[in-house]
């Protein structure tokens, strides 16, 4: 469970200050997948980066099973699986390679390793490609490889950053899949998306964020009541106010 | 310790898949260097031969007013020519390196048994010049010693009252300590080697990988970030040290096999190899910690290999203050860097003992000083700006 209480986060530019999370508190429960939905800049990365401590927040807490991220940041890294925005898969290590890299400095034995790297391969259909050397894998690959890699130490916490974005209506309904089986499994699972669909398919508790304030919150047809729309995306646009940076 | 080993193990293998990039980083060195420094060496070697052992063409002006003295000249091999319509424009233009103007009252004044000035026109500032211009001059001063002993003898004087004092010389320099002149350069491309060997590798895994993006996983996991920071210098002090290895072996070949030369007798004994790695080891770690902490503190790789030009510059200020204002070899010079280095390289290439306290204050003052450098740089790894690349 990862709970978000009251966060804030403001950078400093040559403009001036700028606030991309300004207050945004939500709950993501055990055996359930939350979606973080917004325009593009809206704070969502940002907000995502506190949770995997990654980021300091300047105001409010972040707890992951109880535990504040601020006080024991390597436990909570511990029980979280991270897709971050930028996969930063290594070019020249196989994929096999890659997912090893990050199971031994989570301090897994290698047997462990090759036992769940094989598990994940198969779950996520990456038998083609998994002793290929990374350079020049389609994004499709990358993403699967950096999930696995994310989810080697088999974290009870998942938190994916647009896991969707770039990919072939395949490969996303493959990934839509694997995603509903870690729910199955009673994880907790948090993704971010700016594409409304994704977000109504998936999620069981939708965030809506604009302009780093989380301005609603609540299931798909919650929130349809609550603003009075009979579509999930006039609902969004009636939340955030405005149709900017939106996809559908 | 764990993670320390994991990431070094990580990034030599990502280093040694990129193969070109490898040999170029390892090979490039031990092959040059060796042709720089022996090619450098003949030729500098065969052009004193033959400027001193060829004939020398000296343009003379007025050598009609001295034909003895032209004579003289032509049995140590300096040929009187016809001298040029402008000297001055001659020897600026580097037509000729030397010539000598015998003004016209040169007779009278021989005749007179008085001092009969004669002059030699050069330009100070051409190397050149350096060795045909102390040619000549040695030559009229053996001819000038002789006719004035003759005139001695002539007038019934001993030619030793002409000499109150006779001032002798005697060097104590080893032979090994003489060649070491010729090496003054040496310890400059060693440091350099240890001190940017792996520059490009320290950049490439700290700044590269934060440009790649790459740094943000990492970082998400729960490894300590002073161990994933103490890894990756781990395999860059690795691959430095396997190059300088591989650099000194080629320096312990070429000047094997270059036998005769200005480079005889330099010590290239294994333990002398061995002790030269040893005092390079701490210039590795000073080097890939300094440069860690730049890749951390910077935007890019671009802003990261701006600072290059200025590191390269590092090693020589020792080398030219002591060309400037030559020291003797003092305690407090080890726990300099570069300087340090330098004076140690120097040492033991002349074969000089290098003594335990100045090794103790030697590897102190390095490895003391790579330690702040890799505390400051773990700060800086725990930045937040560090993980976020984009």
């Amino acid at each position: 469970m990862i709970e978000a209480r009251d966060l804030h986060k403001a950078f400093k530019v040559k403009t001036g200050l700028v606030r991309a999370v300004d207050g945004a508190s939500f709950v993501a429960g055990d055996g359930g997948i939350t979606g973080l939905l917004g325009p593009n800049g809206a704070g969502k990365t940002t907000t995502l980066r506190m949770l995997y401590t990654l980021m300091q927040p300047d105001r409010g807490a972040v707890s992951v099973d109880g535990r504040d991220a601020a006080a024991e940041p390597a436990a909570v890294r511990r029980s979280l699986g991270v897709l971050p925005d930028a996969r930063g898969v290594y070019k020249r290590l196989t994929a096999r390679e890659n997912i090893a890299y990050f199971g031994r400095l989570h301090g897994l034995e290698p047997q462990l390793i090759a036992a769940r790297t094989e598990r994940l391969v198969a779950a996520l259909g990456m038998e083609d490609f998994i002793d290929r050397q990374a350079e020049g894998f389609s994004q499709g690959q990358r993403t699967k490889t950096a999930i696995a890699r994310a989810l080697v130490h088999d974290p009870q916490n998942v938190i994916l950053d647009e896991p969707t974005n770039g990919l072939d209506v395949m490969t996303t309904r493959g990934l839509r899949e694997f995603l509903l089986s870690l729910k199955t499994q009673g994880r907790c699972v948090i993704l971010s998306s700016h594409i409304m669909q994704e977000v109504g398919l998936l999620c069981d508790h939708i965030v809506i964020i604009a302009r780093g304030k989380v301005v609603a919150q609540g299931s798909a047809d919650q929130l349809r009541l609550l603003s009075g729309q009979e579509s999930l995306e006039d609902a969004f646009v009636r939340l955030i106010g405005s149709d900017e940076g939106l996809a559908t | 310790m764990r993670t320390v080993w994991t990431v070094m193990r990580k990034e030599l293998l990502d280093l040694y898949r990129d193969r070109r990039t490898l040999i170029l980083t390892l090979f490039m060195a031990p092959l040059l260097f060796p042709l720089l420094i022996l090619g450098m060496g003949a030729l500098a070697e065969s052009r004193a031969r033959t400027q001193l052992e060829s004939t020398l063409e000296l343009p003379v002006i007025g050598a009609a007013h001295a034909p003895n003295l032209v004579a003289y000249l032509g049995t140590l091999d300096i040929r009187a020519i016809d001298a040029p319509a402008d000297p001055q424009a001659a020897i600026r233009d580097q037509v000729h390196e030397v010539i000598l103007e015998i003004p016209a009252d040169y007779p009278a004044q021989w005749r007179a048994s008085r001092p009969a000035v004669v002059e030699i026109l050069y330009d100070s500032s051409r190397q050149d010049s350096r060795i045909p211009v102390a040619r000549v001059e040695n030559a009229l001063r053996n001819y000038s010693r002789r006719v004035a002993t003759l005139r001695l003898l002539s007038r019934g004087v001993d030619p030793a009252l002409g000499e109150a004092v006779v001032p002798g010389r005697r060097d104590l320099s080893t032979p090994e300590a003489r060649r070491g002149m010729a090496l003054a350069f040496l310890p400059y491309l060693l440091i350099l080697s240890a001190f940017l060997g792996s520059a490009y590798l320290v950049i490439d895994i700290t700044a590269g990988e934060r440009e790649r993006q790459s740094l943000e996983p990492l970082l998400a996991t729960p490894s300590s970030r002073a161990a994933i920071m103490s890894g990756k210098i781990a395999a860059a002090c690795a691959f430095g040290m396997f190059s300088l290895l591989l650099i000194l072996l080629s320096f312990k070949l070429s000047f094997q096999f270059a036998g005769s030369g200005p480079f005889r007798g330099v010590d290239v004994s294994f333990g002398a190899m061995g002790r030269l790695l040893g005092i390079l080891a701490p210039m590795v770690l000073i080097g890939t910690t300094l440069l860690t902490l730049i890749s951390a503190s910077v935007k890019s790789v671009k802003e990261a290999q701006s600072y290059m030009s200025v590191l390269m510059l590092l090693p020589i200020i020792p080398t030219v203050i002591l060309l400037v204002t030559p020291v003797k070899s003092q305690l407090w010079m080890f726990a300099v860097p570069f300087l340090a280095q330098n004076q140690a390289i120097l040492m033991v290439l002349r074969a000089e003992a290098v003594g335990p306290l100045q090794w103790l204050v030697y590897l102190g003052a390095g490895f003391g000083l790579g330690l702040v450098l890799w505390l400051i740089a773990a700060r800086l790894y725990h930045r937040e700006k560090l993980a976020i690349s984009a």
